[in-house]
C-alpha cells in the first residue's frame, strides 16, 4: 500500500510551506514591533492549529493540544535553565519530549473515538494544568517559568526582537514542512480512517499505525509551538497552555478549514490579527470566535480555504459552477 | 468528627448542585447524542439573569429563579430546534455549535454586565443548630430545591409519557420514531429541559459561590467529570456520580488541600475513560 501511495506535495503544500518561508523575512523587512508581535502570534497559532489539523485528518477532535504545548515549552526552557541554549538541541527536544509522551498515551487513547475522545484529550489537558501547579519545584508552579536565558545559534544569541520572530518562523517553516509531508504521504491512509474506520481496518489498512504517528507528530508540533510562545513571553506559565486555548486553536482550525493544510494558517493569521484589531475591546474576541464557529459550521464547512477553493472552482468552471451541482462539493468543505 | 460532618454536609449539597448540572449534560447526550458545551454558559446566564430578575425589575428572588429557568430553558429549546437540529447527527458539527455558543454567552454576559462580580447574595440568611453542628441555611434551601428538582426530573423521565418517549428516542431513534415519536418537537423540548435545569442551578447556586462571566467554565468541566464517572446518558449514574464528586471535593478540600482532590477525580475519570467507557454504573446508551 505503501509503495503506491502518491506522497507528492499538492499546490497547497507548496504554498503552506512558502507562507512560511516568506515569514522569514518579515523581520528584516520592518522594525515595526506591532508587525513583529502579531506576525509572532500569528505564526505560534498556526502551528498550533496545524496540530489540532493533523488530528482532524483522521476525524478526531483534540482538546490537549496545549498540554503538548505546555511539555514541549517546559522541556526546552528547563534545558535553558540548565545550560543549554543552543537552538539546534532545544528546538528538537521541545519537538521529542512531547512526541515520546505521545507515543505510550497514544496506545491507550487512540482507542477511543467520537466524543470519547474529545472527553480524554479535555480531561488530558486539565491534568496537566494540574500537576503544573502541584509540581512548583520542577515547573515554578502557580508563578511558572521567568528569567531562562536567551537561546543561542552555534554561540549567537537570539535575545533581539528581529532574532525571536526569526526563530520563531524558522520553527513554524519546520512544522508546515513536517505536516505537509506527513499529511501529503499519508493522505489516503488519512483520508480512509476519516471516511470510515472499520471499513479501512477490514480492507487491511493498520489503522492504529497511521493514527498513532499522526498522534505523535502532533504532540511534537505542539511542542513547538510551546516552546515558541515561552520564547516570545519570556516566561511558561500554566495559564498559557489552558482549556481556552483549546479552544482557540480548534477554532483556528475549524474556521480557517479542516479539509486543507491553508486552513489552519489562514485561520490562525485572520483571526488572530482580529483580535488585534480589537484592541483594547480583546475581551470580546472569543464571542467573534463563537459566532465565527457557527457560522461556519453551518454555512462553509471547509472553512476559509474550503470557501476559497470553492469559488476558485467555480471560476475556473463557470457553466458547471452556475448548475447547483458545484454546492455540494463546498458544503463537504472541498479540498 | 465535628469537621467530618460539616466536610459531609458541605459534599451532599455540593453533590445535589452537580447531580442537577449532570443530569441536564447527560440527558442531552442520552437523547440526541449531543456533548453540550454550551451547558456551563447556560448555568451563568442562569445566574445573571436571576440576578437581573432582583436587582433591576425588583422581583422576589423565587420568581426571579423562575424566571432564569424560563430563559435558559426557551433559548435552549430555540438554539436546538433551529441551528443543533440541522446537524444533529455530526458529532463534531453539534460540539462546534456548542462551543460556539458558550462562547456567544459568557461574551454576551461579559458586555452587558462587565467583568466584575455583581453584588448577589441569597435572601435566605442564618444557620440551623443541630446539636454542636452548624447548618447554613442557605445551603439547606440549595439542597432541598434540588432534591425536588431531581424527584420531579425522575417523575417525569420514569412516570410520563413524555419521558417515555425520551427514553425511546435514547433507546433507539429509528424505531423510537416508527413508533411515532417526533425528534422534530421532543429534542428541543428535551434541549430546553436540560438548559433549564442548568439555569435553576445557576440561579440558585451562583448568589451563594460567585457570578461572573466565566462561571461557567469550571462547571462545564465538573459536568464532564460527573457524567463520564456516571456513563454517558445515564440518569441514575449521573446522581450517583455526582454526589461522588461533591464528597471527594468537600473531604480532599479539608483532608487534602490544594487540587489533590481534583486530581485524584480527573485521573480516576480518565482511566475509566480507558477501561470503562460506559462509566461505573453505566450500560452503553449509545455508541458514540
Amino acid at each position: 500500500m505503501e509503495a503506491r501511495s502518491p506522497s507528492r506535495w499538492g499546490a497547497q503544500e507548496w504554498a503552506a510551506v512558502a507562507i512560511f518561508a516568506a515569514a522569514l523575512a518579515v523581520p528584516w523587512a520592518t522594525d515595526d514591533l506591532l508587525v513583529h508581535s502579531i506576525v509572532n502570534r500569528v505564526l505560534i497559532g498556526a502551528m498550533a492549529a496545524l496540530s489540532v489539523f493533523i488530528m482532524l485528518r483522521m476525524d478526531l477532535l483534540s482538546f490537549a493540544t496545549p498540554a503538548f504545548m505546555a511539555l514541549g515549552g517546559y522541556a526546552a526552557v528547563l534545558l535553558a535553565m540548565n545550560g543549554v541554549t543552543e537552538v539546534l538541541l532545544i528546538v528538537p527536544a521541545s519537538f521529542l519530549v512531547p512526541a515520546l509522551v505521545a507515543l505510550p498515551l497514544g496506545a491507550l487513547v487512540l482507542r477511543l473515538r467520537g466524543v470519547y475522545f474529545v472527553l480524554v484529550t479535555f480531561v488530558l489537558t486539565e491534568i496537566l494544568q494540574l500537576v503544573l501547579f502541584m509540581t512548583p519545584r520542577l515547573t515554578g508552579g502557580a508563578d511558572g517559568l521567568a528569567g531562562f536565558p536567551a537561546p543561542t545559534l552555534l554561540g549567537t544569541e537570539l535575545s533581539d526582537a528581529r532574532s525571536v520572530l526569526a526563530l520563531a518562523a524558522a520553527m513554524a517553516l519546520l512544522a508546515a514542512a513536517v505536516t505537509a509531508a506527513l499529511t501529503a504521504h499519508f493522505r489516503q491512509h488519512f483520508a480512509a480512517i476519516e471516511e470510515n474506520e472499520v471499513l479501512a481496518e477490514s480492507l487491511g489498512l493498520v489503522v492504529w499505525r497511521y493514527k498513532a504517528m499522526g498522534f505523535v507528530v502532533a504532540a511534537g508540533i505542539a511542542g513547538m509551538a510551546g516552546f515558541s510562545l515561552g520564547n516570545m513571553l519570556l516566561t511558561v506559565h500554566p495559564t498559557s497552555f489552558g482549556a481556552q486555548q483549546a479552544v482557540d486553536t480548534i477554532v483556528y482550525a475549524i474556521v480557517g478549514g479542516r479539509g486543507s493544510i491553508l486552513g489552519p494558517v489562514a485561520g490562525a493569521a485572520l483571526l488572530v490579527t482580529a483580535s488585534d484589531f480589537l484592541g483594547n475591546q480583546g475581551q470580546y474576541a472569543p464571542g467573534l470566535f463563537g459566532l465565527l464557529l457557527i457560522l461556519v459550521t453551518l454555512v462553509a464547512r471547509g472553512g476559509i480555504a474550503g470557501a476559497v477553493a470553492a469559488l476558485a472552482r467555480r471560476r475556473r468552471a463557470p457553466r458547471v459552477a452556475a448548475a447547483p451541482a458545484a454546492a455540494p462539493g463546498a458544503a463537504r468543505g472541498g479540498a | 468528627m465535628h469537621e467530618f460532618l460539616t466536610a459531609g454536609i458541605i459534599g451532599i449539597s455540593l453533590g445535589a448542585q452537580y447531580a442537577l448540572l449532570a443530569l441536564g449534560f447527560t440527558l442531552i447526550f442520552g437523547i440526541l447524542g449531543v456533548i453540550n458545551f454550551a451547558h456551563g454558559g447556560f448555568y451563568a446566564l442562569g445566574g445573571y439573569v436571576a440576578y437581573a430578575a432582583v436587582s433591576q425589575a425588583g422581583l422576589p428572588f423565587p420568581l426571579a429563579v423562575l424566571v432564569a429557568v424560563v430563559a435558559t430553558a426557551a433559548l435552549g429549546a430555540l438554539y436546538e430546534r433551529f441551528l443543533i437540529e440541522r446537524l444533529v447527527d455530526d458529532h463534531l458539527a453539534t460540539m462546534m455549535l456548542t462551543l460556539g455558543l458558550y462562547l456567544v454567552i459568557s461574551t454576551s454576559l461579559l458586555a452587558v454586565f462587565g467583568p466584575q462580580s455583581p453584588e448577589f447574595s441569597f435572601p435566605v440568611k442564618g444557620t440551623l443548630r443541630a446539636g454542636t453542628l452548624y447548618l447554613p441555611l442557605e445551603n439547606l434551601v440549595v439542597l432541598a430545591v434540588c432534591a425536588a428538582a431531581i424527584g420531579g426530573l425522575w417523575l417525569l423521565i420514569y412516570r410520563t409519557d413524555f419521558g417515555r418517549a425520551l427514553r425511546a428516542l435514547a433507546d433507539d431513534r429509528r424505531v423510537a420514531m416508527t413508533q411515532g415519536m417526533r425528534p422534530g418537537l421532543l429534542f428541543p423540548l428535551a434541549f430546553g429541559l436540560a438548559t433549564g435545569l442548568a439555569g435553576l442551578t445557576g440561579a440558585l447556586v451562583t448568589p451563594i459561590l460567585a457570578l461572573s462571566p466565566s462561571a461557567g467554565d469550571p462547571v462545564l468541566v465538573t459536568s464532564f467529570l460527573t457524567v463520564i464517572l456516571g456513563g454517558l446518558g445515564s440518569i441514575a449514574g449521573a446522581v450517583v456520580a455526582a454526589l461522588i464528586v461533591g464528597f471527594v471535593e468537600a473531604y480532599a478540600s479539608v483532608y487534602l488541600g490544594g487540587s489533590t482532590g481534583a486530581l485524584i477525580l480527573f485521573v480516576t475519570v480518565l482511566v475509566i475513560l480507558l477501561a470503562r467507557p460506559t462509566g461505573l454504573f453505566g450500560r452503553e446508551i449509545r455508541g458514540a
